[in-house]
């Protein structure tokens, strides 16, 4: 009985662990910035391997490989911010201006002018949705490169 | 198998990108995904090896490089095909060798044949040592792994005589000096 | 119950989100958001090395597994501390700017 309760806890944990590491790596992928970026990991680094070392722990029961997996969750809570920290650190004093949300806003006003510009000079036609859709990509393309870090420059 | 394919698409990225510093961090990538494969194949030990060289040692010291030379690689000039060729020739002799290698794992191999029955049977008794791989290292082949340490402890002193001599500031080559020591201890 | 199956399901977790870090190390624009992708790497490599060890029932792989988290956040260190100074043997104070 209590081998089972034990079981379905690890059981729990492990899925859980899962889920959240895989958050955490879909954010990576997913988010605009780095700053952003570093949120969405922090979320796999604490609650994803906390949860799977806790499932682990709790299957290996009271063992060395007990100790072991602690002494890697020590380890990784403690360098996962120190990391962090120093990344966003240097990402600051590298010129890395976080995507705020007022710079979104400006963007689409800006497209969406383009857009109207670009819609509003000439009729309905193949061409004009044409240049509709270069101007869009330019101004994104761009926006992109200026967030680039020029590490040549200092 | 999906270890492998990241591989591969990582190796893509290192020759396609131009920016040396985001080679080098593609290069520790590599080093991480190359430890997760040995680990698959139950090969512990190559695997801390490549964690510890390719990830930790080869990083630093690249970025140590990094610091005397430019950022941004230049184009090259000539065109990729001629070492492509030999590249795609080299490999294809390489696979038809392993062709007539004895299947992995296989109990009546050639290498299972010589010593090593030996070794499993009796390093317990000669040595003991509970780890054969270390028996084999530390005790069978003691002088061939003193000769080792010895050369690589030589090129970690050449190596910090060489830094040291480029930049007389006492507190240059710092973060070096700890990884030769770590390499040393790596080897032991 | 047999505990393969879940062991199973956070291999493949791991596995994804391993991939998910390989693309945005190859695609992020920044050279920081490469230096993040490759410890979120190292991390990976750790838990799936647990998970693994588990997997196959040797759970004494572990201790490469402290050893991965020792050179993972010495290479990102390293790497960071290169890219703020752009030396490794800086003392670390403040650069005068």
């Amino acid at each position: 009985m209590q081998d089972q309760l034990l079981t379905l806890i690890s059981w729990m944990f492990l899925a859980l662990g899962s889920f959240f590491y895989l958050v955490g790596a879909l954010g990576l992928f997913r988010m605009p910035d780095v700053f952003t970026r570093m949120h969405a990991t922090s979320v796999s680094d604490t609650l994803g391997v906390g949860f799977l070392i806790t499932g682990m722990a709790i299957d290996a029961g009271w063992s060395l490989n007990t100790a072991r997996l602690v002494i890697i969750l020590a380890f990784l809570f403690f360098s996962g911010p120190i990391a962090t920290h120093a990344l966003a650190q240097a990402a600051l004093h590298a010129g890395v201006k976080p995507a705020l949300s007022d710079d979104r806003l400006k963007k689409a006003r800006r497209i969406s002018a383009t857009r109207r510009a670009a819609g509003g000079g000439r009729d309905k036609s193949t061409t004009g949705t044409g240049t509709r859709k270069r101007t869009t990509r330019k101004s994104k393309s761009t926006s992109s490169g200026k967030g680039r870090a020029r590490p040549s420059k200092r | 198998m999906v270890l492998l394919t990241m591989m591969a698409v990582v190796t893509i990225g290192v020759v396609r990108l131009r920016n040396l510093f985001a080679v080098v961090i593609l290069g520790g990538i590599y080093s991480f995904l190359m430890a997760s494969v040995m680990i698959m194949l139950d090969a512990v030990d190559v695997a801390m090896t490549e964690a510890s060289v390719g990830a930790g040692i080869s990083t630093v010291l690249m970025l140590g490089v990094l610091h005397l030379t430019k950022m941004e690689e230049i184009k090259p000039a000539h065109t990729p095909l001629l070492p492509l060729f030999v590249a795609v020739v080299t490999a294809g002799g390489l696979v038809y060798g392993t062709i007539d290698l004895p299947p992995f794992g296989d109990p009546s191999g050639i290498i299972h044949q010589n010593v090593a029955p030996y070794y499993l049977q009796n390093s317990i008794t000669d040595t003991s040592a509970p780890n054969v791989v270390t028996a084999v290292l530390a005790s069978y082949r003691g002088f061939d792994t003193l000769g080792e340490t010895v050369v690589i402890f030589t090129a970690g002193i050449a190596v910090l005589l060489l830094l040291k001599g480029r930049r007389p500031l006492p507190a240059s080559g710092d973060g070096k000096a700890k990884s030769r020591t770590r390499r040393r201890r790596r080897r032991k | 119950m047999d505990s393969t199956i879940i062991y199973t399901v956070a291999a493949i977790a791991i596995l994804a989100s391993l991939g998910l870090a390989v693309f945005r190390a190859l695609a992020g624009p920044t050279v920081f958001d490469r230096a993040l992708a490759a410890n979120a790497v190292g991390n990976g490599a750790i838990m799936l090395l647990a998970v693994v060890g588990f997997l196959a029932g040797r759970p004494e792989f572990l201790d490469i597994g402290i050893l991965y988290a020792l050179l993972n956040i010495i290479a990102t260190l390293a790497v960071l501390k290169f890219f703020r100074y752009g030396d490794l043997g800086h003392a670390g104070e403040e650069p005068v700017d």
